[in-house]
């Protein structure tokens, strides 16, 4: 009985998880005309790619998902790259002022990043580079995150495999590059992952510091989509091209996640020792 | 490297320089700057004036200010209980050994990886008043349209819904992580000792799932107090400024009304609260924690 209880639950949490995203797939192929049929119509009729070129060809879908792409990307890449490398000398290396700067950076994992919003706006302004793809990307490098997990991992790694490979000549970059980086795999793919995801999914950044359609991310895009908030001002919106929009800004992540599924459990875990 | 080996002190540098320029040009330099800027008048186009801390006085005295606090405070009100006591009863759920379990934690999951403003518009559509889907089968109830998303009762816990089926499955990973965490043998001994399911979940589990509790309470505190894309999707803070939450005050003072020096205060007054909900939460769990 309480089995069958449970079982009512599991597949509760199921349905409900899914049914938006299942919705929005199978609106996304409804003509205009089905959309809006009440009742409504779980499968669409005269399915139709109409949405789909319609947000192809009236919108600059292609260039956001180009700029969302990019820019998470690269920002991935430089993340990995420093973030290791501070971690290195954060958990290896005695330098005088070791303790206090990494203090200093933990500190930060407590400022949200809005207090950061003006200054960074103001400061790619006079440079003259708001609406690149270089103002995504630079301030997303700055992260805090990155350093503190892998810090804390190459603190565990043991120290008779770093002397062994002193004893054999090795040095510095040597041991980051051949010992560390391949030992701490699983912690810097859940840095990779952490780190798409945040810029994959950033707005606030991006909606100040771009104005100009053709250097848009897609979340800004898809915000921009109903031309403000037409959703609630009572003119029908057009609800087959955001959902048409909405499925192709969905299906690469969902498949990521799938295909990585276990890295980004183990990237939340982390997330969640911080603390 | 910790030995002794000839070490010459510029080697770490070598590595920290790359990770410390971006992180005081972008991080920590514009921490403290945003601070600055906030003890300024200063409207973009002219020149800025030190007025020391006249904007957080002026906030505090701000009725637009003082309702978007209400309303974020409101809104972390109508979701954190929900995830995190429904990220705990979720995360009991699939760690049963149950069929399905494992698809289960992925579905739940799933909407985690959409992006906010996506998931805005997918409830946008879900919530529309005369053609959404959620007043037709609420019709089924007997209940009425209801006009979610223009209706200033309702926007808001339309908000809330769309974000706590938006991030849930993150709690539930925390708290399974958790739960899996805690030695089988504990919870069988307390059964051999008699203890109910009941007795088992509050003596055992719940103490030994303490830490990650506070974890997934912090983490809730912070994340929901900065919600701004999916309100900015659904409502744009309206109907009646209803769903206007402190961050979109701040964005919209710093970059519609170009008032740099209102919206760093403002910036700095959520730092604050971040602040503020840690501090509690530390000390509030310290106590609850002791009395165990």
């Amino acid at each position: 009985m309480i089995r069958l209880l449970l079982y009512f639950f599991l597949v509760l949490c199921i349905v409900t998880s899914f049914f938006p995203i299942l919705w929005m797939t199978v609106s996304a192929f409804k003509p205009e005309g089905e959309i809006l049929s009440y009742p409504p119509q779980w499968i669409p009729l005269h399915p139709t790619w109409s949405n789909f070129s319609y947000v192809l060809s009236k919108f600059n879908f292609a260039r956001w998902t180009f700029n969302s792409v990019v820019s998470a990307v690269v920002a991935m890449i430089i993340v990995i790259f420093i973030d290791s490398l501070a971690a290195f000398a954060f958990a290896r290396m005695r330098f005088r002022s070791n303790k206090v700067l990494y203090s200093i950076i933990i500190s930060m994992l407590m400022v949200p990043i809005q207090v950061t919003i003006v200054p960074l706006y103001l400061m790619f302004a006079n440079v003259n580079l708001l609406n690149t793809l270089i103002a995504l990307i630079l301030p997303t490098t700055g992260n805090v995150t990155g350093v503190f997990i892998l810090t804390s991992f190459f603190k565990s790694v043991p120290q008779d495999l770093l002397d062994a490979a002193i004893v054999d000549g090795a040095g510095s970059f040597k041991i980051w590059w051949s010992i560390m980086l391949p030992l701490a795999r699983p912690s810097i793919s859940a840095v990779a992952i952490i780190t798409f995801m945040s810029n994959w999914t950033s707005f606030l950044w991006p909606l100040v510091s771009v104005s100009s359609d053709a250097s848009r991310t897609l979340p800004v895009g898809i915000a921009q989509f109903f031309g403000g908030q037409s959703g609630v001002s009572g003119s029908a919106p057009q609800y087959g091209p955001a959902m048409a929009a909405a499925l192709m800004a969905t299906i690469p992540a969902v498949a990521i996640f799938l295909f990585l599924q276990r890295y980004f459990v183990k990237g939340i875990m982390m997330t969640g020792i911080k603390g | 490297m910790k030995s002794k080996k000839k070490s010459y002190k510029w080697v770490p540098y070598l590595f920290l320089i790359p990770y410390l320029i971006a992180f005081f040009a972008f991080r920590f330099g514009p921490s403290i700057a945003g601070f600055f800027i906030s003890l300024t008048r200063w409207n973009i186009v002219g020149q800025a004036k030190f007025v020391g801390f006249t904007n957080f006085v002026e906030l505090f005295k701000d009725p637009n200010f003082i309702k978007s606090l209400v309303n974020t405070l409101y809104f972390m009100l109508l979701t954190v209980p929900s995830l995190v006591i429904g990220g705990l009863l979720i995360a009991m759920l699939v760690d049963q050994p149950l069929k399905g379990r494992m698809a289960a934690r992925t579905f739940v999951f799933m909407p985690y990886v959409i992006m906010s403003t996506v998931v805005g518009v997918i409830w946008l559509w879900i919530f529309d008043t005369h053609f959404g889907i959620l007043n037709y089968y609420l019709g089924f109830l007997g209940i009425k349209p209801i006009a979610w998303l223009s209706s200033i009762n309702w926007a808001m816990p339309a908000v809330a819904i769309a974000t706590v089926w938006w991030t849930i499955g993150f709690n539930m990973i925390l708290f399974l992580a958790g739960l899996q965490d805690i030695p089988n043998e504990l919870k069988e001994a307390a059964r051999i000792d008699g203890a109910s399911s009941w007795q088992v979940f509050w003596n055992v589990t719940l103490p030994l799932l303490t830490p990650t509790t506070i974890v997934v309470v912090m983490l809730t505190l912070i994340n929901t107090f900065q919600v701004f894309a999916q309100v900015y999707v659904m409502t744009g803070g309206g109907p009646s400024l209803a769903t206007l939450t402190v961050v979109q005050y701040m964005y919209v003072q710093s970059f519609q009304y170009y008032r740099l020096g209102y919206g760093s205060a403002i910036a700095y007054v959520i730092f604050m609260f971040l602040v503020a909900f840690i501090l509690i939460e530390k000390k509030f769990l310290k106590r609850f924690g002791d009395e165990n």
